[in-house]
């Protein structure tokens, strides 16, 4: 009995080993990167196959910069035109003011800002 | 035309990298250098919308590992037998790379590599990868994750799981030959 279990333990232990073994060769044989061949003018094949890109333009326009400058003016007309009226006379009123004021003030820095930027 | 220049440089910087996995991934040295072509155009095409976020390798990675995918899709469409990657013109001679070792010795090693070779393209096509990728590549499982879009946990468990299966089926060959040799001493 005692024989027995001295039997098993010592093919267990051989069984891990032969198994740590086999693990250590797996590994190496996973880490061993096949060897490719190449051709020689691989790159340069590669790249006579590109297709034309749309050459992009390079003339910059300024759209989004006239709409702002233009919504600039629309803004100061309405707050030249609402401030007679609105001022002092309703929550509402005030409120639109101060809106439109904020609005017309962060355009103003954001072109300044986007001017040195370009500049 | 510099935009050419600066991607043939790409390509070369590259190329060994892309070869290699996908002749890993693949299993077979057929149409590797029109697979590794397909990469680099698709690369290419994929470049304007590249913001830098990755790095251009993660990115190659991926693209590999989608031509691979493609590929597997086509030969099970096509039913053709893998063609192994010794299977080559080189010979057994040139394959030994170390004369003084025991030259049975080399032929066992590379027997063993064959068999692993054989039962890798027997694993399921994520396995494959992430073994390839973490092994042959080198890649950390966070590279692996960004790669392939995957959570780092399903990482470890393909890699574990796809190791486990490699480890069982070598056994088992490896039990079979012993038993054809004792049967055959008898």
């Amino acid at each position: 009995m005692r024989d027995e279990s001295l039997n098993r333990q010592h093919s267990t232990a051989k069984d891990i080993d032969t198994l740590a073994r086999l693990d250590q060769r797996l590994i190496r044989a996973l880490e061993i990167a096949p060897e490719p061949q190449i051709p020689a003018d691989f790159a340069a094949r590669v790249a006579s196959l590109l297709p034309a890109r749309r050459p992009v333009s390079v003339t910059p326009t300024h759209y989004g910069y006239y709409a702002m400058v233009g919504s600039m003016v629309i803004l100061l007309a309405a707050l030249l035109l609402l401030a007679p009226h609105a001022a002092g006379r309703s929550i509402f009123g005030l409120t639109l003011q101060w809106l439109l004021c904020a609005q017309f003030i962060g355009l103003a820095v954001w072109l300044s800002a986007r001017r040195h930027t370009v500049l | 035309m510099d935009t050419d220049l600066t991607f043939e440089q790409v390509v070369h910087d590259h190329q060994d990298m892309v070869f290699r996995t996908l002749l890993r991934l693949t299993g077979s040295r057929e149409h590797v250098d029109d697979l590794a072509q397909d990469v680099f155009l698709r690369l290419y095409r994929a470049l304007p919308n590249f913001r830098g976020e990755s790095l251009i390798t993660t990115y190659l990675y991926r693209i590999a590992v989608n031509v691979a995918q493609d590929e597997w899709k086509r030969r099970r469409r096509d039913d053709r037998p893998l063609v192994s990657l010794s299977d080559e013109a080189s010979s057994w001679e040139d394959r030994l790379q170390h004369p003084s070792r025991n030259a049975e010795q080399q032929i066992e090693e590379r027997e063993f590599q064959q068999t692993v070779e054989e039962q890798l393209q027997r694993l399921s096509q994520i396995e494959r990868t992430i073994l390839v990728l973490y092994h042959q590549e080198e890649r950390t499982y966070e590279q692996i994750s960004l790669t392939l879009g995957l959570p780092i946990g399903t990482v470890r468990t393909h890699l574990h799981r796809g190791r486990k299966k490699l480890r069982e089926a070598l056994q088992e060959r490896q039990n079979n030959e012993r038993r054809a040799t004792c049967e055959t001493n008898r």
